[in-house]
């Protein structure tokens, strides 16, 4: 007989499930889940559990839950010596299950008020539909105090000690080194997440600088990523040795490259990395000649509110 | 939408797992082979479907503040790739599906 779970058995709710705000178990089950039909015997039940590491498996009737085996149900089949038993001779029949809307503070009481290590889970046909463990249970727990956490970090933001925010720094990239390329724009961003700057200003930055990173190996001879950065703004300046833009109006011309199949294959070259650097920026200026090299310079301002949402 | 659901869905291959990885909250798909697209999108909460499967996949990744990388058409990824999704915090997960089959599946419990 399947008990289904009732708002009023779970009234009181332990500490911890103030972090789970509106969480539906729904959206922290595991769905994949081993159930049997009652005509299994114990033996498969216990083959099926030792298989797939599992303590416990639901016993379903054309997917309607009639009972749960656990590993206690198989051992005491085990000393009576009857392993070739149906499951529905061993079986719990009372079996506690949650309704897959539920908020996951029900799941949180449930697991406190019986001493089931696991609930099936349902849904509005009662069908199965999950099944709920601790490690479930833990695992949104972590996942929403991080996310609290940074939602707190962010809104803390603006309250950084933004004088600390000074850093000049240059990066010197090889032609063709895709292995580094990259390296420089992840350490700059990760500076930036540690002063607390706003996470969109961080991506128009982290953009900028890859885009120009990735220039620099693909098409350049080589060259030097230099970062000056302030509590006012990003200055991100890029010099190469050459070969030198042609024609610096087509080279900001969307789907214009020069890329050959190689950087093709490695999935740049489209012709959109400088009209995309100019894109996120505040301000962007490019100098060219063929033959000497290309310098480019971006500023992302952080002092200005972010309007470079789009 | 969880990541759980997803990675569930597309029958993934977890190469790496952030702490709590099952419940990164996914808002929206994007699937392209070109880096210079995803560094072009301006979505939050992405999920990054791709069948080139290189380390700059994993920063295009991280570049654009997502959380978890796609590779398809059952391609393998390489040591440097988990080391750098392991560095970053990204979920990667590869798939024997191609790249369309994957954003149909996906199309499919969006819906949902």
């Amino acid at each position: 007989m399947t008990n289904m779970g009732q708002k009023g058995s779970f009234q009181s709710l332990p500490q911890g499930c103030e972090l789970i705000g509106d969480l539906k178990i729904s959206e922290v089950m595991t769905r994949n889940v081993l159930a049997v039909p009652r005509n299994t015997t114990i033996r498969e039940a216990q083959s099926i559990m030792k298989e797939n590491s599992i303590t416990g498996v639901p016993v379903v009737d054309s997917r309607v839950v009639v009972g749960i085996v656990s590993m206690n149900d198989i051992m005491n089949a085990l000393e009576s010596g009857r392993m070739d038993d149906p499951v529905t001779d061993w079986m719990t029949f009372e079996v506690q299950a949650l309704a897959e809307e539920m908020p996951l503070s029900f799941a949180i009481s449930a697991f406190s008020k019986y001493p089931f290590r696991r609930f099936p889970v349902v849904n509005k046909r009662n069908e199965l539909a999950g099944i709920i463990t601790f490690r479930n249970i833990n695992l949104a727990l972590i996942r929403e105090l991080s996310r609290q956490l940074q939602e707190k970090n962010n809104l803390n933001e603006h309250s950084v000690d933004m004088s600390s925010l000074e850093l000049v720094k240059e990066y010197l990239l090889s032609r063709y080194d895709f292995e580094n390329g990259g390296k420089a724009s992840s350490e700059i961003k990760k500076f930036l997440k540690g002063h607390g700057i706003p996470s969109r200003l961080i991506r128009r930055v982290a953009i900028a600088s890859y885009e120009l990173e990735i220039n620099l190996v693909a098409h350049s001879d080589g060259g030097m990523l230099g970062f000056d950065i302030n509590a006012d703004r990003v200055v991100i300046t890029s010099h190469d040795h050459g070969p030198g833009i042609a024609d610096v109006d087509q080279a900001l011309t969307e789907g214009f490259s020069t890329a050959n199949e190689w950087i093709r294959s490695l999935g740049f070259g489209a012709g959109i990395g400088l009209p995309n650097i100019k894109r996120v920026s505040d301000e962007f200026i490019i100098q060219s000649t063929l033959g000497l090299g290309t310098m480019i310079r971006a500023v992302i301002n952080i002092h200005t509110k972010d309007q470079h949402n789009n | 939408m969880k990541l759980i659901r997803i990675a569930e869905a597309l029958e993934t291959r977890i190469a790496y797992g952030p702490a709590a990885w099952e419940q990164i909250n996914i808002k929206s798909i994007f699937s392209s082979d070109l880096m210079s697209d995803i560094l072009m999108s301006d979505l939050d909460n992405m999920l990054i479907v791709t069948s080139l499967s290189t380390e700059q996949s994993i920063r295009s990744t991280g570049m654009v503040n997502s959380e978890a990388v796609v590779i398809t058409n059952n391609k393998a990824v390489t040591d440097g790739m988990v080391v750098l999704a392991e560095e970053l915090e990204i979920a990667l997960f590869c798939v024997k599906f191609p790249t369309y089959e994957t954003c149909v599946r996906l199309g499919r419990i969006m819906k949902t």
